[in-house]
């Protein structure tokens, strides 16, 4: 009796687990082929020219949560819904603002409060319905509902937008919003459904966009699959029939599918990934790279890290930091070609400058390497080399913290080199790195940059493509954080130079770029005087992919890889 | 027995209770958060960041988001998806027929390597088999997944070729992006990461067999049975070994909640769309309605089989009784 009932629990644990298997297999839906609709060809093609059809798998170590961009979070949000959402203005594969969904850049009145968009007509989405401007208008809604996630800068200032007609969306606003031409980046049709119940739209998991593409299957962490929209403007576009987002474990894996074929596009690889991409270079892979604008740098800070967030470095200096003789001479020690050559396998450029590409770039100068020059600043600021080579002042060490993302090759190497190269004019460097959550954490979390507790800093950031809130947000004394902002602002140098301040708030407040480049200019070599920060080198945006794919392009906007998607086309 | 279920079930919610405080305090005291998503986008105003906090309820002291959390969850509301801002359920629910599916598989592949096998070895104690056997158990016990992993797809994933020149095995996802949905295709996409858990687990398991055979080869009714001029296939299969599989039962209802829990390296190397993969880039995010609902679900999960244990126990071994 014992053995049947044992028995009898052993079958039910098989037919359990059976049970299981089947369930498992059956919700995996059966896909058809990826069924293209029925577009006419091109009907003469130069044998050369571009071949209609195939697919496309694009792998990424990342999955989107949404591709609702209102709600979106992450970079490949931006740039998977990219594909399928188009805006009135987006950013090209040259860093430069192009129009998409606007006939033209839209036209700014004298004052610089009325911008006025011409819309392209005989635009339809992919579900049929005509872009017009109350798609426009809803979009503004929605980034300023109360459920969104979108920044609201500039979106905020607009009092009004009419539609005159269907083709023109005049946006009024309350004061000059000098970056007005990154607003409007995605457009969300009124039809995406009501603003109050945002976050449960159907539209978030199968988006409808102008695009080329349309979502047609989204298979939770395993892909993502888009076909043609069959109503996309363009005749015979896109040339490809398909593509696929596969969701990898990781960017090793990635390299790996890329060399063998089964994946053509590779999103999200950075520099330390140069060493294997040559490496695949007989294996038909090549890469797309563009300036982001954004450096890899060390971030000073001038206030005494024992003191919590103080407002003001001069009332509470940082004991070595403050002094500019001493931030003058580590520059100077710094060989940044050696960190680019060594590290780097000479891909990017040296940082010089807070803009170094783009619209408003202001390239500077790169800084002399010089550590003789370095150790007579040093002497001439009272640290004098000490028992062990390290220099003291009034019984103080030379000795410096260093704290960076724990776990990033480059960074911790870069640490390593900067503290060899440091330790020649007399300097200690210590490296104390911590995760990058905890590097990035906010004022309540009792964040370490929000707070000002650490020496030196190792990050990129830097401007997208206008730089007028990041160096408002990086540089102006008023987005030092601080317990009175509970913490906003990135200002984690606490560097105030009232001219700093004066000119990016001018800036601010007029829509003529070469005026605002002017300026700008003024801030980037003032900056380069008051060494805040030290630009260790360019960063790149980089996608790797199959030399047979045609058309590649990688714009530093929101839509990365995305950009110019209906015209790749697969050589045969 | 009804009022020791009660009793076990009363401490049973309890413990879940405390476990939830303690999960829900963990993760509200890890830095970063959901937040630092937008720490370098200096585009985000003042009045953005506070609408997002308000929006995840961020705004409030840990314990008033935990009662409205343990509220919310009691009338079955697990709360939305930070990141894709669907309920946590359905994120869950997506994923789990996948890992039901590979954990499943790689039970039933456990079993029918390591019970024969660990019956062999016992019968064949001290055997050159045998020892060969616990030396590859032990071994096989070793082997960190994560590396194991990485080899086996080094192995067959990107030398060998198989006949059409790709992969011999495709090293990740479920099926081939692209293709419609076939099974041949789903079965070669199991073959590594099953392959991989089931040898690993199979070396445990391998060893409590045998020495469970052991330990009833020996016994008074074994030898009865004998005695009784049973044929040998007979003692060993309907006396000994029946008997020897009762710790074996143990083990695989203690084994029940990784069903539901997944494997989290191996899900994560194999890109298998599954509860520890979900986990895993969860935890990234701190996308915390997600986080709780999986280790609540887990917790219980855990909690409930070791009661069916017990009360399994009570029928097959009638010497043990409950209270």
């Amino acid at each position: 009796m014992k053995h049947l009932k044992l028995l009898i629990s052993l079958i039910v644990l098989a037919s359990v687990l059976l049970a299981a298997c089947g369930g498992g297999a059956a919700p995996a839906p059966a896909t058809e082929a990826p069924a293209a609709p029925a577009t006419e060809a091109p009907a003469a093609e130069a044998p050369a020219g571009p071949v209609s059809g195939g697919i496309v798998v694009i792998g990424s170590p990342q999955e989107p949560g949404t591709l609702n961009p209102a709600l979106a979070s992450a970079s490949i949000e931006d740039a998977i819904s990219s594909f399928i959402i188009e805006g009135l203005v987006m950013v090209d594969d040259q860093g430069k603002y192009a129009p998409v969904l606007a006939e033209s850049l839209p036209e700014v009145s004298e004052d610089g409060l009325v911008v006025t968009y011409k819309l392209k007509k005989d635009v339809k989405f992919s579900n049929g319905e005509p872009f017009t401007c109350a798609d426009v208008k809803f979009t503004l809604d929605a980034i300023l509902s109360d459920l969104s996630q979108a920044s609201t800068s500039g979106y905020a200032d607009i009092d009004s937008l009419e539609c005159p007609d269907d083709y023109t969306a005049v946006a009024t606003f309350s004061q000059v919003y000098a970056p007005y031409l990154r607003l409007f980046s995605y457009i969300i049709p009124k039809s995406a459904g009501d603003l109050a119940s945002m976050d449960t739209w159907e539209f978030n998991r199968m988006p409808i966009g102008t695009g080329p593409w349309m979502l047609k299957e989204w298979k939770a962490g395993d892909s993502l699959t888009l076909v043609k929209n069959p109503y996309y403007r363009e005749p015979g576009k896109p040339y490809l029939d398909s593509l696929i987002i596969r969701i990898l474990p990781s960017r090793e894996t990635g390299m790996q599918l890329l060399g063998t074929g089964e994946i053509q596009v590779l999103w999200d690889l950075v520099e330390a990934d140069f060493p294997a991409l040559e490496a695949m270079k007989d294996k038909g892979v090549t890469y797309g790279a563009a300036v982001t604008g954004e450096n890899e740098l060390l971030v000073f800070n001038l206030a005494d890290p024992t003191v919590d967030a103080p407002e003001d470095p001069a009332a509470a200096p940082h004991p070595i930091l403050s002094d500019l003789r001493v931030r003058q001479a580590l520059q100077m020690a710094i060989d940044k070609q050696l960190i680019v050559d060594t590290l780097l396998s000479g891909n990017v450029r040296v940082g010089t400058s807070v803009l170094p590409t783009g619209e408003f770039a202001c390239p500077q100068e790169p800084s002399k390497y010089d550590p003789e020059a370095a150790k007579k600043l040093l002497d001439e600021a009272g640290w004098v080399p000490g028992k062990d080579g390290i220099r003291e002042k009034d019984g103080k060490r030379l000795s410096l913290k260093i704290t960076s993302t724990a776990g990033n090759q480059i960074r911790e190497q870069t640490e390593q080199v900067l503290a060899d190269m440091f330790k020649q004019i007399g300097v200690e460097l210590v490296i104390e790195n911590v995760p990058s959550d905890v590097l990035f954490a906010g004022w309540d979390s009792n964040g370490l940059r929000k707070h000002g507790n650490f020496d030196i800093l190792l990050y990129t950031t830097g401007p997208g493509i206008d730089p007028d809130s990041h160096l408002f947000g990086n540089y102006h004394s008023a987005r030092i954080p601080t317990a009175a902002n509970k913490g906003a602002g990135n200002n984690y140098s606490r560097y105030i130079n009232a001219d700093v301040d004066g000119w990016i708030d001018d800036a601010s407040y007029i829509t003529d770029v070469n005026a605002r480049r002017e300026l700008y200019c003024k801030v980037a070599e003032q900056i380069n005087k008051d060494i805040p920060r030290v630009y260790l080198y360019e960063r790149l945006l980089i996608s790797g992919y199959r030399e047979n794919l045609q058309n590649f392009k990688v714009s530093p906007g929101p839509s990365d890889f995305a950009w110019g998607s209906q015209d790749w086309w697969l050589k045969p | 027995m009804t009022s020791y279920l009660l009793r076990r079930l009363a401490q049973a919610l309890l413990t879940l209770l405390v476990i939830s405080m303690i999960i829900f305090g963990l993760i509200s005291a890890v830095p970063g958060g959901i937040m630092s998503a937008y720490s370098e986008n200096t585009d985000m105003t003042p009045e953005d960041f506070a609408r997002l906090q308000a929006k995840f309820g961020l705004d409030q002291p840990v314990p008033v988001r935990y009662l409205k959390w343990l509220g919310n969850m009691l009338q079955g509301d697990w709360g939305n998806s930070f990141v894709s801002k669907r309920p946590a359920l359905q994120e869950i629910a997506d994923r789990l027929p996948n890992t039901i599916l590979l954990m499943g598989s790689m039970l039933i592949v456990t079993l029918l390597i390591a019970i024969p096998l660990g019956v062999f070895s016992a019968l064949k104690q001290y055997s050159l088999f045998d020892h060969i056997l616990t030396t590859l158990a032990l071994a096989g016990q070793s082997l960190p997944t994560f590396w194991f992993g990485l080899i086996l797809i080094i192995i067959f994933s990107a030398t060998l070729k198989g006949a059409d020149g790709g992969p011999l095995l495709p090293g990740s996802g479920m099926t081939t992006p692209g293709m419609p949905f076939n099974l041949l295709d789903l079965i070669r996409h199991m073959i590594l990461p099953v392959a991989m858990l089931a040898l690993i687990s199979a070396a445990g398991y391998m060893r409590y067999m045998r020495s469970s055979m052991l330990e009833v080869l020996p016994k008074d009714y074994v030898r009865t049975a004998r005695g009784k001029g049973l044929s040998e296939r007979t003692v060993l299969f309907r006396h000994a070994l029946r008997n020897a599989l009762i710790p074996i039962v143990t083990l695989l209802g203690l084994e029940l909640p990784y069903l539901f829990g997944g494997a989290l390296f191996t899900e994560t190397i194999f890109a298998w769309p599954g509860i520890g993969r979900l986990f895993f880039d969860a935890a990234m995010k701190t996308d915390y309605p997600v986080l709780m609902a999986v280790l609540m679900i887990f917790s219980a999960l855990i909690i409930f089989s070791n009661l069916l244990v017990d009360v399994v126990y009570t029928i097959i071994d009638p010497r043990i009784t409950l209270s």
